[in-house]
């Protein structure tokens, strides 16, 4: 996918852009998500994380390149994060790790520049994350303890039981009226209640016990969710990430408990992990004199354009399902 | 001076608790090495403990063996070298005939008299296996910590170490130590004795009194013989220097460039449970002299390791995966740990004079307290002064899993620690093996806040200055 930096900055100004291609890449433990920035533009991509990380971190540097016209010598700088991130190596190219705590909030300051709070929601974790509006950096982070109860992980588990895609799961909870009691927050023990709940149901309103359970599902993640921001406070300036964040049933319940509004970004910020390993994959190049070298002796030239238009569907990415992926 | 507040040593006056932090002398450098090579080997004169001969012998050779393997320092037993030491003494006491011997879980029980009752004794804490934490669930719930089931595992499991005793003492510290001390009966004999949790109350003075006299009745009919007054205060006075020196291990790494790491503090510490004190106070002491004489060198410009404070609830014998993460992988320096396998037990002294149990009474009750000890405030301003005194740049809050005392009171430490100004991560632990990427994640972010905050600092001080 590709959008034109302006249209995804809310401010309007783009000033993290390095003029030669650096890559972020999130490899999570789900989803991987790359970043290609190059002048204004913004590239973005997303496949299944793999069983080898390194071979998936290829694939997604591929298809940036693809995409972008370029070569891969032409990359200046890699950042890698994610839970991949350790166990990648370049050596054609400078490369990186950042912590993906550190690029999410990188990444949704650079979206949303007045973003304070984050809860990110990923396949394995969930954390909130407060952050100084000024830099993008850090200033405080809590995330769950091991267990994946209120993370996708978890619902995921609940789109399988109720025998529905995940990407659907949130537009079903949206249709409940009454949400059913999942108190449980163990996947394991969350799944023997839904089952129950599910014996229950009567034949003719099976629809609407199955809104029901997917309501309940969302909304016992997002107490936790809840809890874990508690700890840390919510200061407005308030934004979703990670793949939970595509799945609205989830953005709803969380805004009823928050009882705040998340900001609306103009990237789907499942990437913004990758989009705060891109820029500071900028800065590392742009702070290398090495690197100012290399172009101003060979500068990049890129092979084609991709089609103009400020966010243009890309057929290979429909086939994943990225609604989880963290 | 040493940074124990009034209330930890309010009844002492002792000597040994006052000499202050010697400082560096300034000299020449010099390395390690070539001051060592001079010195010959005094190591079997080491022993004048009154432990049985074949438990010495064996422990000699042991500790010969691990002084001809560092043929650099023949005289100075390194701190990577204690392990291989503390192993032999575990087999030694194993293999030690003649002799009854007492172990215990809890750092509440007076050492002191174990030692004057002739018993060979050691403390077990061991953890971080998921196998030993597994043998232990066979008994208890799920929701124990892994700390209570590894204790329970290693008899479950049949550890030669924790089959080598007589008898087990525990203190009633909490629930679910209580428990494990019940089902460490079906193992071996046991003997629960109770700690008062007001330890600000009179009552709790006199009741824990009667307890440490029954604890010494105890080790008189295990050990069958007498254990007098003054051999009770021949042990305070081996047990007060051996903290004393301890605590100056521990205080070393209040220098800006820290000579011992946090896991060689922790090798070093973990002797002292399992090491007749008479025998480890000269190793301790030849070795702390060695690292006082080496010259407070600053750290080279950039170069600084972030210092960070490990507290809350015990870090087991073996539960190095965080510790190793911290410093190993991510190149932090833990400078000081509030725990009970820390520096923590070597911040009191027992006082010397008086009716001896009274004064252990007293003096284990005063000791810099655990967190299940009431008022909590005490444990708290223990712990954000240890912060102060170690200059320590944020604090890794580790508590167990279901630990409901340091779960708990995690919110009331990380406020106080939050005043200070210090950031703070929580982590809950056990000892699985599968959450290593997380761990690792969280901590590598949290260096990131600590270095972006110290940034932010030094930008702010720098423009402050081009103000003035």
């Amino acid at each position: 996918m590709k959008y034109k930096a302006q249209d995804i900055i809310a401010s309007g100004e783009w000033t993290y852009g390095p003029a030669w291609p650096v890559v972020g890449l999130d490899i999570g433990s789900r989803g991987s998500k790359g970043v290609l920035l190059v002048n204004d533009e913004v590239f973005t991509a997303f496949i299944p994380t793999g069983l080898y990380m390194q071979e998936t971190a290829d694939e997604l540097l591929r298809r940036l390149l693809e995409e972008t016209g370029l070569q891969r010598s032409d990359t200046a700088f890699i950042v890698g994060t994610g839970y991949g991130r350790i166990s990648l190596k370049y050596d054609d190219i400078p490369y990186q790790v950042v912590t993906e705590i550190s690029c999410h909030a990188m990444g949704a300051h650079a979206v949303l520049p007045g973003t304070r709070t984050i809860i990110d929601i990923g396949g394995q974790d969930s954390k909130a994350i407060k952050i100084d509006p000024r830099t993008g950096k850090v200033v405080e982070f809590v995330m769950n303890d091991k267990c994946a109860a209120g993370t996708g992980r978890f619902l995921e588990k609940a789109a399988v039981l109720l025998g529905i895609e995940l990407d659907e799961l949130g537009p079903i909870a949206l249709e409940s009226k009454d949400p059913a009691p999942v108190s449980s927050q163990c996947v394991v023990f969350a799944e023997s209640e839904m089952i129950s709940l599910r014996a229950r149901g009567e034949r003719n309103n099976d629809l609407e016990a199955r809104a029901n359970i997917a309501a309940g599902v969302h909304l016992s993640a997002a107490r936790r969710v809840n809890n874990l921001l508690g700890r840390i406070g919510i200061e407005p300036g308030l934004a979703f990430t990670g793949g939970v964040s595509n799945n609205p049933g989830m953005w709803q319940v969380l805004e009823t408990l928050l009882k705040s509004k998340f900001q609306v970004p103009g990237i789907d910020l499942i990437y913004a992990g990758a989009l705060g390993a891109a820029v500071y994959a900028g800065r590392h190049a742009a702070a290398s004199p090495k690197i100012a070298a290399k172009y101003h002796a060979r500068p990049f030239v890129r092979e084609k354009t991709a089609a103009a238009g400020p966010i243009a569907a890309n057929a290979s990415e429909v086939e994943f399902d990225n609604s989880l992926a963290c | 001076m040493p940074p124990t507040p009034a209330r930890w040593n309010s009844t002492t006056a002792s000597p040994a608790d006052r000499p202050p932090d010697p400082p560096a002398p300034p000299r020449k450098i010099q390395t390690p090495k070539s001051k060592l090579q001079t010195t010959k080997s005094t190591t079997s004169t080491a022993t004048t403990s009154a432990a049985t001969a074949s438990a010495n012998s064996a422990a000699d050779s042991a500790t010969d063996s691990a002084t001809n393997s560092a043929a650099a320092a023949p005289d100075i037993l390194r701190p990577e070298q204690f392990s291989a030491f503390i192993q032999a003494e575990q087999k030694a006491l194993i293999d030690a005939l003649g002799v009854r011997k007492a172990a215990y879980l809890c750092n509440y029980t007076p050492l002191e008299l174990l030692n004057a009752a002739g018993v060979r004794h050691a403390r077990l804490f061991k953890g971080g296996s998921s196998a030993q934490t597994a043998a232990g669930e066979l008994f208890t719930q799920s929701i124990f910590c892994d700390f209570t089931k590894s204790c329970i595992g290693g008899f479950e499991q049949g550890d030669p170490f924790y089959k080598a005793f007589d008898k087990v003492y525990n203190f009633h510290t909490c629930a679910t130590m209580k428990r494990a001390t019940e089902v460490i009966e079906l193992f071996t004999p046991t003997r629960l004795l109770n700690l008062p949790k007001l330890r600000d109350s009179g009552d709790s003075r006199n009741f824990f009194h009667s307890e440490i006299l029954q604890f010494r009745d105890d080790l008189v009919e295990l050990a069958g013989r007498p254990v007098t007054d003054d051999a009770v205060r021949a042990e305070i006075i081996v047990y007060n220097k051996l903290r004393l020196l301890l605590r100056k291990f521990s205080e070393l790494r209040k220098r800006a460039n820290p000579p011992l790491t946090g896991r060689a503090f922790l090798d070093i510490a973990r002797a002292y449970y399992y090491v007749e004190p008479r025998k480890l106070l000269p190793i301790c002491e030849r070795l702390c002299k060695h690292y006082e004489t080496l010259p407070a060198s600053p750290p080279s410009p950039g170069q600084r390791q972030i210092r960070l404070m490990v507290a809350g609830s015990i870090m087991a014998d073996g539960d190095r995966r965080i510790l190793d993460i911290v410093e190993n992988e991510l190149g932090a320096r833990v400078v000081i740990e509030d725990h009970c396998a820390g520096a923590r037990p070597f911040y009191h002294t027992i006082p010397e004079t008086g009716d001896p149990c009274l004064a252990l009474a007293n003096g284990y009750l005063d000791q810099s307290p655990c967190a299940r000890q009431r008022p909590l405030s005490d444990a708290i301003d223990f712990s954000a002064r240890l912060a102060q005194d170690y200059n320590v740049d944020g604090v890794l809050y580790i508590f167990l899993k279901f630990c409901a005392c340091y779960g708990v009171s995690q919110k009331d430490f990380i406020a106080r620690f939050h005043q200070l100004g210090l950031p703070v991560l929580a982590l809950s632990n056990d000892y699985s093996e599968s959450d290593r990427g997380q761990l690792l994640t969280r901590i590598e972010a949290f260096l990131d806040v600590i270095r972006e905050k110290q940034t932010n600092l030094a930008t702010h001080e720098h423009t402050h200055t081009l103000d003035a």
